[in-house]
């Protein structure tokens, strides 16, 4: 029996010694993920990274890097800025990949920031707004709309657009609400507005009726209430039920069918700034839509859209110039008007964020649908390039 | 000014409902129950299950919701608890609070992380005028606490088992040896405690309309210091301190100066009754 069992054994390991040397025939190029998979925010990295998945079998079906399958390495960060580091130098130390991709929030990837500059891998934010992200250094960019851009769009669009003249401001506290705020009150000051009330309120918040009737005796114009769908749909329907009227106006942090199935029919009229359009006619953006419905057996999100765009990305520019990180850095820098993309199009990179046109939706019918779109440079980009109006 | 007061009572009748278990559990047994918060998110979850897939009834979801979370406290504490009651205090605290992270992804990869719609449509009283509005939900809420309230006093103050319960309370060796059994009151403590956050969690869902994995978390922080406010130990405390609580929140949030977050609040009122009354209100 024991002579049988060694046998078994030793045949056991040449086997894994055949597969392993199969397995390193087959060569891959490697991109690691990080993506909060656990805790508050595990909704959004679940949408992450199946659009990032979602966008390696494109890659993949369409002739990989080069010839060489793209693989995908994901860990769970937790949303944990401590996590995020830890695994950030996993992925480079143990796992070498060629580029590292956030799919989290603002604090986690601002701490894996850290870490790729430090080793000069590029690293990628996806949907984290927060302006210190790329800060990090020259090796780290941005796929998402910068806080100061989504802001100043928010700005424009309630004190020219809407023609707001009193504004009220309910922000969620953390780097996403914060810097969001802050440039959409620059903005708004600006243009004439005055802002009648403010007021933070922590993440996770679900009773916003006393904010909300404080709001309505300021008797704003329009709030602005920077945050995520959860909070935005207590938000949006304990407003309606207050009687708060006046303009609702939120974020990219409102788009997920999700937001509209909690707020119910509290939900309409209210307006988002996003880079996700779900009318959009373009080849990239409709396969996203179909092809995440299909996989998730759910409607896809602005963060979902992120993650995909910047595996799409990613893949391009390893496709170009290969996984040197001075030659992708380089090139990532004069890319423009990449079109292989969900949202977008990609116009440039500035200071290392994405600038593409930005989108106001309207939630009408239960449905997110387009109303407005900005192209001038002033408002679209963080610095307007010189002769643009 | 009366709608304020009247959306922060019904705020507070949820931190009650939350808080009474944790004080029940802790008047009988001196251990803080972490773990509680669980089985107001369990009762959701499994209001939502029965609404979506048994009865469109919002009252089968509510009481099976709670029957549910009753079943499970009582296991928890068999369990968790039980074992750990020797042990010195932080032992059944750091097993209750490792059952509270780990029950939120148990939810997470059982249900899914996405938020749900706790969508139940229900006939009840409410008010409408153009100064005052109650809404169904809320109204349902006043009334499910004044009632669960109603009877723990009859059942604690008016029942053979209400004294068993307050001798277990005062001393529980001594009560054993009265021939009381005590491991059936710790069960049936557990029991009322676990049912009450249970419907807790329901009543939340519908009035928020979301179900989520984490949705215990703020919850929690909230009947701990719902329990310092109205003094450990204490029932009537916990439900005059939640309402305290939620006025303090709703009132404090409205001034624009004032700018803290409402959890700021809460925990700055746990600061400074621990100052100035660390018994709370109605500690003994």
């Amino acid at each position: 029996m024991r002579r049988f069992l060694c046998i078994v054994m030793v045949l056991m390991f040449v086997l894994c010694g055949l597969l392993s040397v199969d397995a390193m025939a087959q060569e891959t190029v490697k991109i690691g993920f990080i993506t909060p998979l656990t805790g508050f925010a595990a909704a959004d990295g679940y949408s992450s990274l199946e659009s990032a998945k979602l966008a390696v079998d494109y890659v993949n079906e369409h002739g990989g890097i080069n010839g060489k399958k793209l693989e995908l390495i994901s860990y769970d960060d937790g949303c944990q800025p401590d996590q995020a580091s830890a695994l950030t130098r996993k992925l480079i130390e143990n796992d070498k990949v060629a580029v590292v991709i956030s799919g989290s929030y603002s604090s986690p990837s601002r701490a894996a920031a850290v870490i790729c500059q430090q080793a000069k891998v590029p690293f990628t934010s996806t949907y984290a707004v927060h302006p210190s992200i790329v800060e990090a250094g020259e090796y780290c960019h941005r796929i998402g709309m910068a806080a100061p851009i989504q802001g100043r769009v928010g700005g424009y669009f309630a004190a020219r657009e809407l023609g707001a003249k009193r504004i009220a401001l309910l922000i969620m506290n953390n780097d996403f609400g914060v810097s969001l705020a802050e440039a959409f009150k620059e903005t708004a000051l600006k243009l004439g507005a005055e802002i009648v009330y403010e007021k933070k309120y922590p993440l996770g918040e679900t009773e916003f009726r006393s904010y909300l009737n404080a709001i309505k005796a300021a008797d704003p114009d329009l709030l602005y209430a920077p945050g995520y769908y959860n909070e935005a749909a207590n938000i949006v329907s304990q407003a309606r039920e207050v009687g708060l009227r006046c303009w609702l106006m939120g974020d990219e942090g409102y788009d997920s069918p999700k937001f509209i199935e909690l707020a119910k029919t509290a939900a309409n009229g209210v307006f988002i700034t996003t880079d996700l359009n779900r009318d959009s006619d373009r080849p990239m953006t409709r396969y996203f839509l179909e092809k995440y419905k299909e996989r998730t057996n759910i409607d896809a999100d602005m963060v979902g859209a992120s993650g995909f765009d910047a595996v799409m990305l990613v893949s391009h520019i390893l496709n170009k110039v290969g996984t040197k990180a001075d030659d992708i850095i380089r090139y990532w820098d004069t890319i423009e008007n990449f079109e292989d993309c969900a949202t977008g199009p990609i116009i440039t990179f500035q200071e290392r964020s994405a600038i593409r046109p930005m989108d106001i939706q309207i939630v009408l019918n239960n449905q997110f649908r387009y109303f407005y779109r900005y192209y001038e440079p002033e408002i679209i980009y963080l610095n307007p390039p010189s002769g643009g109006k | 000014m009366l709608q304020v007061l009247l959306d922060a009572i019904v705020l507070g009748c949820s931190y009650a409902l939350m808080a009474v278990g944790l004080n029940m559990v802790y008047g009988l047994l001196r251990i803080i129950h972490v773990a509680h918060a669980a089985l107001y998110t369990l009762g959701a979850y499994v209001g939502l299950y029965c609404l979506l897939n048994l009865s469109q009834s919002l009252w089968i979801s509510l009481f099976v919701g709670a029957l549910f979370s009753a079943i499970v406290g009582v296991l928890m504490y068999r369990i968790i608890y039980s074992p750990a009651l020797t042990a010195p205090r932080y032992v059944p605290l750091i097993a209750g609070a490792g059952v509270f992270i780990a029950s939120q992804e148990l939810f997470r990869l059982l249900a899914g992380p996405y938020p749900y719609s706790f969508d139940a449509h229900f006939q009840f009283l409410s008010i409408m005028t153009p100064n005052l509005r109650v809404t169904e939900t809320q109204m349902l809420m006043i009334t499910f606490m004044v009632v669960a309230f109603l009877c723990l006093f009859i059942l604690i103050n008016k029942t053979n088992l209400g004294l068993m319960w307050r001798a277990c309370t005062q001393d529980m060796e001594l009560a054993a040896s009265s021939g009381i059994n005590i491991n059936l009151i710790i069960a049936i403590n557990f029991m009322i405690g676990s049912a009450l956050a249970g419907s807790a969690g329901i009543l939340m869902a519908l009035y928020r309309n979301s179900v989520f994995p984490t949705m215990g978390a703020m919850v929690s922080y909230k009947a701990f210091v719902v329990i310092v406010l109205g003094g450990f130990g204490s029932i009537p405390g916990a439900a005059i301190a939640g309402i305290i609580l939620a006025i303090a929140e709703s009132f404090l949030g409205m001034v624009p100066i004032f700018n803290l977050p409402r959890e700021a609040i809460a925990f700055l009122v746990m600061i400074l009754v621990l100052m100035f009354k660390p018994k709370g209100l109605f500690g003994r």
